[in-house]
C-alpha cells in the first residue's frame, strides 16, 4: 500500500552500476549520466544497454525514466534525440530534462512523454515552474537553492509535483571542461576511469567531491529528520542522489529511507538508531541540510544523535 | 557612473547598469535611482541605449515591487531589460509586451532549442557565453528571429555561468536588498540571488584534490579569460546582433580600452578589413581570479 504513497528513486549512469545495484528500496530509477557525454557507457550513449536497462528496471518492478545533459550544445541534440526515441520506443516512463531546449525538443517531438523538469533547470521561482508546465512539465525539481519554505510555497501556488533531495551528495555546479584529464599521464589513469575514483576537493574542513565536470556537495544532504515535515508538505517524489556512489550505498541508504518514508507516512514516525549507522558509514565527509533552512548549504541543522554528532556541526 | 561613462566614451552602442538591488554586479557597482537618471541622460547624447540589468532572481514581494517600478524606469528612458529567470521574463512580457527583453546569459542558453524557447516566451534577445562558437550560432540563426548576443569578452569559470551554487553551498550572507520598501532580501554568496561580485569566488581558493584518500596536489579549479577580438568577423557573419562585454565590476580605467579593442575590431570587419588592428587587452590576474 505504501507503495503508492510516494515514490522514492534515484539516478544511475551504466548498465554496469544498474546490474550491481539492488534496486528493491526504490520504486523508480533515472537511466543516464547527465555531466559527461564520456562518462563510461553513459545510458545516453549506448542505446542498446539503454534498451536493456528500461527492461532490467521493469523486470526489478521499478518505474524507469531516462536522465538527459544538463548543458548541451547543439551537437549533443541528435543523440539525444536518439535516446528519447529509444526510451520512447521501450515505454519508459518519464524523461528528464534540465536544460530549455530538451524541454522543447520533448514537448514538440515526443508529445506523448511525460517531461521531469530536473534540478539543473534552473527552476527558482513559481513563475519559472508554470512556464515549463506550459511546456508540458508535469514533475519539477526546483533549484537546489531553494528553502524548504520556498519549495512549499512554489507547490501550493502551482500545484505541480516536486521531487525534492532528501540524501546524498548535491549537485553544485556543472562545467564544460574536465579537468580530471590533465592527471592521466601523471596518475596513470584515462578517462573514463579517472572520474570514478573516490575524488574530493578538500580545504580545511570544506570539501566537494569532484566528478570532472561535475562538483557535488562533499556532505551528503540529509533529510531523514525532517520526512514528517516533508510528508505533512505534500511531498512524495523523493530522491536519493547516488550517482557517483557505489552499490552499498544505493542499497543501505535506499533501504533507511524506505523503511523511513514508510514510518513516515504511516503517521508513526521514530528514528532508529539503525539508519544513523548505516548513514554515518556512508558519509565520509559528514552530514548537510542542503538550503532547504534557508542557510548555507553544508550546514546541519537539528537535534540528530550522538551517533553521528561528531560530524555534525551543530547550530540549533 | 565612472565605469558608465567609461564604456560610452570608448565607444559602446548600449550598456547594461544595475539598480540598486537588482543586479549581478553587487552593491558597489549598482546605481542609485538618481545616478540612473544621470547614466540615461549621458548615453541620450551620446546616442547609446541603456537596458536595465535585473539578473538577479527576486521572490515573491519583490517581483511584485519590481513590476510596479518598472512603468516609471520605462518613462525615464530605459530601451529594455536584462533578466535571469525565464519564468520572470515571461511574465514581464505578458505584462509589457513592448519591452525588449533580453535573456541573460544566466538562463544558460547554450543551442538551438535553448535560444527557440526563449524566443517563444517573450526574448528579444537572448545570450550566450563566448565559448559558443561561430558555427554553433550560424546553425542557430536561421531558427531564430530574436536577437542573438554573444559576450566574447569574459571570464570563462570552471562551472558554467548560471549553473553553479558552489559558494552559497559554503556561506550566504543575506542583506536587505537596497531601494526595497519592505523585506527584501539580498542573498550575498547566491550568484543567483544576489551578487556575482561577492560570491565568495569558492571556484579560486586553492583546494588539495584528494585521490582515494591521498592527497595529489594543491590547485585551483580552472578559469580563463575569453577574449575573442579577432573572430569578431566570424561571429558577425554567423549572425550575431550584439557583442557583449563583460565589465560588470571593472573598473573605469579597465573599462575603456576594453571597448574601444572591440570598437576597433567591429569597425574594421565593417569596413572590410581585417581585424588586424586591435590591441591586445589582458586583465590583470588579479581580475581573473579575485577581483570581480
Amino acid at each position: 500500500m505504501t507503495q503508492e504513497l510516494f515514490e522514492l528513486n534515484m539516478a544511475i549512469s551504466n548498465m554496469k552500476d544498474l546490474v550491481a545495484s539492488d534496486l528493491s528500496p526504490y520504486d523508480a530509477v533515472y537511466l543516464g549520466n547527465l555531466y559527461c557525454r564520456d562518462y563510461e557507457a553513459n545510458f545516453l550513449e549506448k542505446l542498446d544497454d539503454l534498451r536493456a536497462g528500461i527492461r532490467h528496471c521493469r523486470e526489478a518492478g521499478c518505474k524507469v525514466y531516462l536522465t538527459t545533459y544538463a548543458a548541451p550544445r547543439n551537437y549533443f541534440l541528435p543523440q539525444i534525440r536518439k535516446a528519447i526515441a529509444v526510451a520512447t520506443e521501450e515505454g519508459v516512463d518519464a524523461v528528464e530534462a534540465h536544460n530549455l531546449g530538451v524541454v522543447r525538443i520533448l514537448r514538440n517531438e515526443f508529445p506523448a512523454l511525460s517531461i521531469h523538469i530536473g534540478g539543473f533547470a534552473n527552476v527558482y521561482t513559481d513563475m519559472g515552474a508554470l512556464v515549463l508546465r506550459d511546456y508540458g512539465g508535469t514533475r519539477v525539481t526546483p533549484n537546489y537553492e531553494l528553502s524548504l519554505e520556498e519549495i512549499e510555497g512554489m507547490a501550493h501556488s502551482t500545484s505541480l509535483p516536486l521531487e525534492i533531495l532528501v540524501h546524498g551528495k548535491m549537485p553544485l555546479g556543472i562545467s564544460d571542461y574536465c579537468f580530471l584529464l590533465e592527471y592521466e599521464k601523471a596518475w596513470g589513469m584515462q578517462c573514463p576511469d579517472l572520474c570514478q575514483q573516490d575524488l574530493f576537493l578538500r580545504q580545511g574542513d570544506w570539501a566537494m567531491k569532484s566528478t570532472g565536470k561535475g562538483v557535488l556537495s562533499g556532505r551528503d544532504v540529509c533529510m531523514l529528520e525532517y520526512l514528517p515535515r516533508l510528508v505533512a508538505g505534500g511531498f512524495r517524489f523523493f530522491r536519493i542522489e547516488a550517482i557517483s556512489e557505489d552499490p552499498a550505498y544505493r542499497r543501505d541508504i535506499g533501504m533507511v529511507y524506505r523503511e523511513a518514508l514508510e514510518q513516515a507516512f504511516s503517521g508513526v514516525y521514530e528514528i532508529r538508531e539503525a539508519w544513523w549507522q548505516k548513514i554515518q558509514a556512508h558519509a565520509k565527509v559528514g552530514l548537510c541540510n542542503g538550503f532547504y533552512f534557508g542557510q548555507s548549504g553544508q550546514l546541519y541543522i537539528g537535534s540528530q544523535p550522538p551517533a553521528v554528532s561528531h560530524q555534525l556541526r551543530v547550530i540549533s | 557612473m565612472q565605469a558608465a561613462k567609461a564604456g560610452l566614451d570608448a565607444g559602446a552602442d548600449a550598456i547594461y547598469v544595475g539598480l540598486k538591488g537588482w543586479s549581478r554586479g553587487g552593491a558597489r557597482g549598482e546605481l542609485t535611482p538618481r545616478e540612473l537618471e544621470q547614466v540615461l541622460v549621458l548615453a541620450r547624447q551620446k546616442g547609446a541605449a541603456v537596458q536595465l540589468a535585473l539578473n538577479t532572481i527576486p521572490r515573491g514581494r519583490e517581483i511584485d515591487y519590481l513590476l510596479e517600478r518598472l512603468p516609471e524606469l520605462k518613462r525615464w528612458g530605459i530601451t529594455g531589460v536584462i533578466l535571469n529567470d525565464p519564468g520572470i521574463l515571461a511574465y514581464i512580457h505578458r505584462c509589457f509586451p513592448e519591452l525588449p527583453l533580453t535573456a541573460s546569459i544566466g538562463c544558460g542558453a547554450l543551442n538551438v532549442d535553448d535560444v527557440a524557447l526563449l524566443e517563444e516566451i517573450g526574448a528579444s534577445c537572448i545570450v550566450l557565453p563566448g565559448t559558443v562558437h561561430p558555427a554553433e550560432i550560424a546553425e542557430m540563426r536561421p531558427y531564430v528571429k530574436a536577437q542573438i548576443e554573444v559576450m566574447i569578452h569574459m571570464v570563462d569559470e570552471f562551472h558554467q555561468l548560471g549553473k553553479c551554487w558552489m559558494p552559497s553551498y559554503f556561506r550566504t550572507n543575506p542583506s536587505p536588498m537596497p531601494e526595497m520598501p519592505a523585506d527584501g532580501e539580498r542573498l550575498t554568496g547566491s550568484i543567483k540571488r544576489g551578487g556575482a561580485g561577492v560570491c565568495f569566488k569558492v571556484c579560486q581558493h586553492p583546494w588539495g584534490l584528494y585521490l582515494n584518500g591521498q592527497k595529489k596536489e594543491e590547485r585551483m579549479l580552472p578559469a580563463r579569460q575569453v577574449s575573442r577580438a579577432p573572430e569578431v568577423g566570424a561571429y558577425l557573419d554567423a549572425g550575431v546582433d550584439v557583442i557583449k562585454l563583460q565589465g560588470r565590476s571593472l573598473p573605469p580605467e579597465l573599462i575603456f580600452p576594453m571597448v574601444r579593442r572591440f570598437r576597433m575590431a567591429i569597425d574594421q570587419v565593417r569596413e572590410g578589413r581585417q581585424v588586424l588592428e586591435v590591441p591586445p587587452f589582458e586583465l590583470p590576474p588579479s581580475w581573473v581570479v579575485v577581483g570581480r
